[in-house]
């Protein structure tokens, strides 16, 4: 697994709001479950001193983290205030921030990853749902019950298609290390290279499926930048140019970022490239 | 949202940018009460949004003599298929040298990144593909205000000085009103000091609200329509409507019906949470596309309600055959409502695609 085991400690921030208190029962039912800590404690500013779900809430991250040992953070914060609350932890010493907010505005998010790298936070999203380590933890919002166990790690910029893969995967026997969506934002804290750093890190990981989309060439540059055996699917082969296609960053502007060429360097590289996620499976037999 | 030249103009001019005296017009006799003040030669430009506007014929030169007949000209013409409906008139600069200035955001660094080259104009884009030492690069801390001096070095190279102001200034345009893109091309130098002789601006849709526009004009109606729901939506020419939740799943469906040699008819992706609410009006704005013959529903989530996305789909009651690939819970509720009203729902997503292409081949 990367980024956190079992024991990893964690907070919600805005953990009173409806997705923070739904999906933290969700986080703490899978932590039940696998034996982990899970959420140990929520953030909500002029909420201190509620519960939520048996969770006690606190003002500040900073008062949390007095009480509580954790380190890492899942932010359920509205847009216009999530990159406030992103700064707020990593100045606190939270070591991993997982933003799950979509719509935040990209020079909000240039400033508040340039501060949490000044602290060493690792941060991943936003506009994204998370991380999943089969057995051990999940911070954020991917179904648990798709995953099982195993060897191949999932690197994502989508939240639904990459249940998709990590269904067929499991339907076709092919256990997960680690399930991690990236986020669908122009800029994001994790990038390909980075997730895929820590995929090669892991003794776990033997191969990775990278699922990419239409904008930007983060994918090519994640590719080539690690040993491991890598699966690719990109989606948007029929999507227009000039359109944003859901996500803020699946767009292909000025000429670049479009699916088939994206589809065609990888193929140059000698890259495995699945046309439907229910190739995956096979493909990722074939590397391992 | 992409910004026409003369808005971006007046942006750039608030950051103390020297743009060419200009007025706007949108109607040719409209021209020649603004003469005297514009001078002997003055340029007509199309403010339609289009890339290689002048080689598509958006740009006319004209003089005291000429000017009411090129603009009459100019109006009847459709740029690219864009009618052209307002004219920028400009005074004609004396330029002695173009220049090419543009901030953009790079995904790999995450941060502002500032591109220059020593000449500018219509061909730049061109030329930097083919020699990519004729532009200069720099990026920039998103924590600092301006550009530093010693990137602003790197950045000039030899070029003058006195364009380091304007440059800073566009980075503070850059900054402060959320730009994806600011760009002057080109950036000229004249007798009288720098200026910009074209200005592009982009505003990132997500801070559109903050930066106090209402309304997105990169959107077509019903994309307005959709966005009021809540949904992302895309418009396409085939004939398969298409309604997924997640970005990537839905474009995975699209390019899946592709796959199989069918064409999509739209994007529409309802996002989290889909009850049946938000269902029945996805299902209603997708067949009220005339060319829609089949709409596929492709929804997978943990917390998807598979009853509730049944009874949406129901209550919306329309024409076109509706073929359902849903996970979630309550899934076999779902699928016995479905049953019941005469619709399909199949186990994966191909099989809801090859389904869809029986209806509409």
């Amino acid at each position: 697994m990367i980024y956190g085991d079992r024991n990893l400690g964690v907070i919600v921030q805005n953990i009173t709001g409806r997705q923070g208190t739904f999906h933290t029962e969700l986080m703490n039912a899978y932590a039940r479950e696998v034996g982990g800590r899970g959420v140990v404690a929520g953030v909500a500013p002029g909420k201190g001193g509620r519960e939520v779900h048996g969770v006690p809430v606190y003002n500040t991250v900073r008062e949390a983290l007095r009480e509580h040992d954790a380190t890492a953070s899942v932010v359920f914060v509205p847009a216009s205030a999530a990159c406030d609350s992103v700064m707020e932890a990593a100045h606190a010493g939270i070591d991993l921030a997982v933003v799950i907010t979509e719509h935040i505005p990209v020079h909000d998010v240039m400033k508040a990853l340039a501060y949490a790298k000044l602290h060493d936070c690792t941060v991943i999203g936003p506009n994204c749902p998370g991380l999943l380590s089969p057995g051990e933890c999940k911070l954020g919002i991917m179904p648990a019950h798709l995953a099982t166990r195993g060897n191949v790690g999932v690197v994502s910029r989508s939240g639904t298609l990459t249940y998709e893969v990590v269904d067929e995967l499991t339907r076709a026997g092919i256990g997960q290390s680690t399930v991690v969506g990236i986020g669908g934002d122009p800029v994001i804290g994790q990038t390909f290279v980075d997730a895929l750093a820590r995929f090669e890190d892991d003794p776990q990981t033997k191969a990775v499926v990278v699922i990419g989309e239409v904008g930007g060439n983060l994918e090519e540059e994640g590719v080539r930048s690690t040993d491991l055996p890598v699966v690719t699917y990109i989606a948007g082969v029929s999507a227009p140019p000039e359109k944003r296609m859901g996500h803020a960053g699946a767009i292909i502007e000025g000429g670049e970022g479009d699916a088939r060429s994206k589809v065609r360097r990888l193929s140059a590289l000698g890259i495995p490239v699945a046309s439907r996620p229910s190739e995956i499976p096979g493909l990722i037999r074939e590397v391992l | 949202m992409k910004l026409l030249e003369y808005e971006a103009k007046r942006v750039f001019s608030g950051y103390g940018i020297a743009v060419p005296k200009g007025v706007l017009i949108r109607a040719p006799e409209e021209v020649a009460a603004h003469l005297p003040e514009l001078g002997d030669g003055v340029v007509l430009k199309a403010q339609v949004d289009v890339g290689g506007r002048g080689k598509a014929g958006g740009v006319l030169m004209a003089d005291k003599a000429t000017a009411a007949g090129t603009a009459r000209e100019l109006f009847s013409r459709e740029i690219k298929g864009v009618p052209v409906g307002e004219i920028l008139v400009e005074e004609r600069l004396t330029i002695e040298h173009e220049y090419y200035v543009s901030i953009a955001i790079d995904r790999s660094s995450r941060q502002p990144v500032v591109l220059f080259a020593d000449a500018g104009g219509v061909e730049i884009e061109n030329k930097a593909l083919a020699d990519e030492s004729a532009v200069r690069k720099v990026v920039v801390s998103p924590l600092l205000r301006d550009i530093p001096p010693f990137l602003m070095r790197e950045l000039l190279g030899g070029a003058p000085k006195e364009l380091s102001p304007v440059i800073n200034a566009l980075y503070h345009a850059f900054q402060e009103k959320d730009a994806m893109l600011a760009e002057i091309n080109p950036l000229v130098t004249t007798p009288r000091g720098v200026y910009a002789a074209d200005a592009k601006l982009i505003v990132d849709d997500n801070a559109l609200a903050r930066q106090g526009i209402a309304v997105n004009r990169d959107l077509s109606e019903r994309e307005r329509e959709a966005e009021k729901h809540g949904f992302s939506y895309v418009e396409l020419d085939g004939t398969i409507g298409v309604i997924g939740n997640g970005a990537g799943l839905t474009m995975s469906t699209l390019d899946l019906i592709e796959y199989y040699n069918g064409r999509a008819a739209n994007f529409l992706d309802v996002g989290g949470g889909a009850d049946q609410e938000r269902v029945m009006h996805a299902v209603r704005l997708v067949a009220s596309m005339p060319e829609v013959a089949v709409i596929v529903v492709n929804l997978l989530g943990g917390i998807t309600r598979c009853d509730e996305v049944a009874k949406g789909i129901i209550a919306a009651g329309v024409a076109p055959t509706v073929i359902v690939r849903m996970a979630g819970t309550n899934e076999e509720e779902g699928r016995r409502l479905l049953a019941e009203c005469g619709y399909r729902m199949l186990e994966s997503m191909d099989l809801a695609v090859k389904a869809a292409m029986e209806v509409a081949p």
